[in-house]
């Protein structure tokens, strides 16, 4: 089926276009998008893999999500947290907020670590 | 939560793995709708997973069948309540204990995006009911 072999390229050269992205720049803008291009192409495989498996690439991005989880997790935690928080205990939430900008901050560069040593395609 | 499996062994057109493949990921979702109803964090997330899948499907294949279009633009929707909910509950398990206005607003406007999502969720049914019959 040429349209599979040719849907599965392009989601496959997205995935690494978005990885290359956040290497370059790892703001939260590229982990969105090189979380959510891994998605997709992770949904796709998942949803054709009776006739066109491909087990190693599918554990690829799959290592590739879970190097991005805690980066993620610490960004959302935090702006929800800033933007949630009732003035008057703000002084109780200052030591997560302070903890939450250090995980967000090591989580990222070490997403960065991780997808430095991924490739998706050529 | 691992995805069903979809049987495509003998599938020999597009419209065929495009069915197979939605049905798949539609009966993931009906069979998680016990989560959206529990309302609880583990239900509501494997409930979402589900969804995000379908979703995916849908836009995925929506080029080749542009009915599909309003089920994935309704879905969007149902992950963005979900995800809300989603995200409350993450800070809610390590907000101290100290911040009770503030736990207290997060617990109200969890509820109120489950809500949403339960009443977005019987939008969606009745839009993939639709499709449903409309490929058939």
């Amino acid at each position: 089926m040429k349209w599979l072999v040719k849907i599965i390229r392009n989601e496959r050269r997205a995935l690494e276009r978005a990885r290359r992205r956040f290497i370059r720049k790892p703001n939260e803008a590229h982990l969105h998008d090189v979380r959510t291009t891994g998605r997709r192409f992770r949904s796709l495989l998942e949803d054709v893999a009776a006739l066109a498996p491909s087990e190693r690439l599918l554990r690829r991005v799959k290592r590739a999500a879970t190097a991005t989880d805690a980066a993620r997790d610490a960004t959302i935690i935090l702006q929800l947290l800033e933007n949630s928080v009732e003035p008057s205990e703000l002084p109780h939430a200052q030591p997560l907020l302070d903890e939450l900008r250090k995980r967000e901050k090591n989580a990222t560069l070490r997403a960065r670590k991780e997808l430095r040593r991924m490739r998706f395609a050529p | 939560m691992k995805p069903q499996p979809v049987e495509l062994g003998d599938a020999t057109s597009v419209n065929e793995v495009i069915e197979r493949v939605l049905e798949t990921r539609l009966r993931e979702v009906r069979d998680l709708t016990t989560g959206l109803r529990s309302r609880n964090q583990q239900g509501l997330h494997d409930f979402r997973i589900a969804c995000k899948r379908l979703r995916y499907a849908l836009e995925r294949f929506e080029a080749l069948d542009p009915s599909l279009e309003s089920a994935a633009q309704r879905l969007a929707e149902l992950q963005d309540a979900l995800g809300e909910a989603h995200d409350r509950d993450g800070l809610l398990a390590i907000l101290p204990s100290a911040m009770a206005t503030t736990e207290r607003r997060l617990r109200a406007e969890r509820e109120a995006s489950v809500d949403r999502a339960v009443a977005i969720w019987d939008d969606v049914r009745a839009v993939m009911e639709a499709v449903n019959s409309h490929r058939v």
